[in-house]
């Protein structure tokens, strides 16, 4: 069974008085275990791509199932419930809360699955631990440099376990070299059995992956292995 | 999310912006501060008032009065013997929730001793009579039925009298001595407190702290622009009423025997209040046969002058709640506006809370919680500020009646605070979990 399927999936904003097709009939299907990247220029559609496989919006018409949920119509609680539960984000600006610490920042989406207080710290502390920050666990993001940043948010995106793993631009606030240290802990996670989808606008960093969608005008345009 | 989380969040929350916690608190602690006064000041009065009555005899005071008998009956005048002691004896045969009853004849006299003589009212009585007034003796004893039955010379004296006759003579050593009333000897067989409104007692105990000598006595003697409402009891002098009578009386009316001639005052107590108005019922009914039915008398209750006083205390009370409890809702908008400012800091924060799983009653309990903590920790500080504002006020303002804190008040003032807590946190909460995530990953 595919862990992600969208089929004809059609999603429009109105402004004013306009109405924007932001995705007009994708189809897609992710298997576990894949390494994927969509690209696009901006505009294309695919940051709209993004939220709908993020769960955090729902498609204006067509079939929507992530890990087995169909979530065509779903309710904000519902698409809450599969982020919190499987899926992990990894945002171009990091996304962490300035004033918590490390453990803190990492233990985030496990407050919100409702585990308790030691079971939390200890998975913190062990996923901290995993992308390297075992030495910076009290530290608050204002101490810790770009790259220290992205790893505590790769942490938090591991933290609760996800089936999925996405990466919004995850390089795109980093130098070369880091960015390109982040993009091998992707190519770890996903060689030790994570899926993993990138988006991103860089070909470099879709030339890592195993297989490229490319959007444009909210279509896919054309699908390849690099 | 537990609400210990959610706690937890609050307050690192309020201590990472101290200044701006502080602000929006300050609108609780004032309002709180001033509530809690308000309650504590009204109490004071309360408490003031209600020992008031108890000195004044209580709501089981009631005193029979004559009346004016109407034209129609006018030819029956003469058939109603008018307030005897039979009234005070048939009323105490017959009615068992009259547990005392007091008739007094009173007679103009001159009371003198060897230091000083004054004109008095000179009441006789009955023993009854210290239960359905209220005294309290300083020393001594008050009129006994011994007294009453022999026609002693027995006299009991108020701490005015007392004064005027041998100043600042301990009421102890007074006992025993002899005055006179209208040159007839007497002996002072007891002595009466000093009755003082609570007031001012506490004045004099202010006074006495700030000087350690001067201002312990009370102020003695007419005092003009205040009412003193224990003038009379403080000018008592009392009498056994078959003494007055045979001594100053039977002169006057020489047909009657202290058995029918007229008393000036005729006053009982009820001995259980859940009865009350059945007990009067009664004693009409007994009344109206010793009168032979002539309706020529009238019961006089304090129910009445009881319930103004009552009305009066809860009119302040809600005056004073009501402007506390205004500035306590000024308090709630100040942590609305202050709640609301901070949400809109904070939208990013929510969307990365949101994006990482939480739902939207999650980000409505979170902001909930704060606004509660900042109203809590605001109601606790108010209520300090509110027992020091007390004592401002009693150190200022040391005439009224001393302000009481009660716990209730305490309990109240912050239940109060904890509600204005959550009115003033559910609409930035509402707004703030209705956010979208997409937005407010987007906003900067």
């Amino acid at each position: 069974m595919s862990l992600v399927l969208l089929e004809d999936v059609k999603k429009s904003y109105r402004i004013g008085d306009q109405e924007i097709r932001a995705l007009d009939g994708v189809s897609l299907r992710i298997e576990e275990g894949e390494f994927l990247a969509i690209i696009g220029p901006s505009g294309s559609g695919k940051s709209t791509l993004m939220h709908l496989l993020g769960c955090l919006d729902t498609p204006s018409s067509g079939r929507m199932e992530i890990c087995g949920r169909d979530l065509s119509s779903a309710t904000a609680d519902m698409l809450a419930d599969v982020r919190n539960r499987e899926l992990g984000f990894v945002f171009q600006s990091f996304n962490l809360l300035p004033k918590l610490d490390v453990v803190r920042n990492i233990e985030l989406p496990l407050i919100y699955s409702g585990i308790s207080k030691n079971e939390r710290r200890a998975r913190a502390v062990e996923v901290a631990k995993s992308v390297g920050l075992g030495d910076r666990l009290g530290n608050r993001p204002t101490q810790l440099s770009g790259g220290q940043c992205q790893r505590v948010a790769i942490g938090r995106a591991l933290v609760n376990r996800p089936r999925i793993l996405f990466g919004d631009e995850p390089t795109g606030n980093l130098d070369s070299t880091t960015g390109e240290m982040i993009l091998e802990m992707f190519r770890q996670l996903n060689r030790e059995g994570k899926t993993v989808v990138l988006v991103t606008h860089d070909p470099d960093v879709a030339a890592i992956t195993k297989r490229v969608i490319e959007i444009r005008d909210g279509r896919i345009r054309r699908e390849y292995a690099p | 999310m537990n609400l210990l989380i959610c706690l937890e969040t609050a307050l690192r929350e309020i201590a990472a912006h101290k200044f701006r916690s502080i602000l929006s608190m300050l609108g609780i602690v004032m309002g709180v501060s001033s509530l809690i006064a308000m309650m504590a000041l009204t109490a004071g009065i309360e408490k003031g008032t209600r020992a008031f009555m108890q000195q004044i005899g209580g709501l089981e005071f009631v005193s029979i009065q004559n009346k004016e008998i109407s034209n129609a009956l006018f030819e029956f005048w003469n058939l109603s013997p008018g307030r005897t002691l039979m009234d005070a004896r048939a009323i105490l045969a017959a009615v068992p929730n009259v547990s005392q009853v007091s008739p007094e004849m009173t007679h103009g006299a001159l009371v003198a001793s060897e230091f000083g003589s004054d004109r008095k009212g000179v009441r006789g009585v009955w023993p009854d009579h210290y239960v359905v007034a209220r005294h309290e003796l300083a020393a001594g004893r008050f009129i006994t039925d011994l007294d009453v039955d022999q026609a002693t010379r027995s006299v009991v004296i108020g701490d005015e009298i007392v004064w005027k006759l041998w100043p600042a003579l301990p009421p102890k050593e007074i006992l025993g001595r002899t005055m006179t009333i209208n040159q007839s000897p007497f002996m002072v067989v007891g002595v009466l407190v000093r009755y003082e409104r609570e007031q001012d007692k506490r004045i004099r105990t202010i006074l006495a702290a700030q000087n350690k000598t001067r201002g312990v006595e009370p102020v003695r003697g007419r005092q003009s622009g205040r009412w003193d409402p224990f003038r009379g009891k403080n000018e008592s002098v009392f009498i056994p009423l078959s003494t007055l009578f045979y001594e100053f009386k039977s002169g006057l009316f020489p047909a009657d025997s202290v058995e029918t001639v007229k008393l000036e005052t005729l006053t009982f107590r009820v001995a259980d209040l859940d009865f009350f108005q059945e007990t009067l019922a009664q004693v009409r009914r007994v009344l109206d046969v010793t009168h032979r039915g002539v309706d020529d008398y009238d019961l006089e209750t304090r129910e009445e002058w009881f319930d103004r006083m009552e009305q009066s205390i809860s009119a302040t009370r809600l005056s004073g709640g009501l402007i506390a409890v205004i500035s306590l809702v000024v308090g709630a908008i100040g942590i609305t506006n202050i709640m609301l400012a901070s949400i809109t800091e904070r939208v990013r924060e929510i969307g990365i809370r949101l994006a990482v799983g939480a739902k939207g009653r999650d980000i409505f309990l979170q902001i909930l919680v704060e606004s509660i903590s900042v109203a809590f920790i605001g109601g606790i500080l108010g209520v300090a500020a509110g027992a020091v504002l007390i004592q401002v006020l009693i150190v200022v303002a040391p005439t009224e009646n001393v302000p009481v804190m009660t716990w209730g008040s305490v309990l109240f003032s912050v239940a109060f605070a904890i509600l204005a807590g959550i009115v003033s946190g559910i609409y930035p909460a509402m707004r703030a979990s209705k956010l979208d995530p997409i937005e407010a990953l987007r906003y900067e």
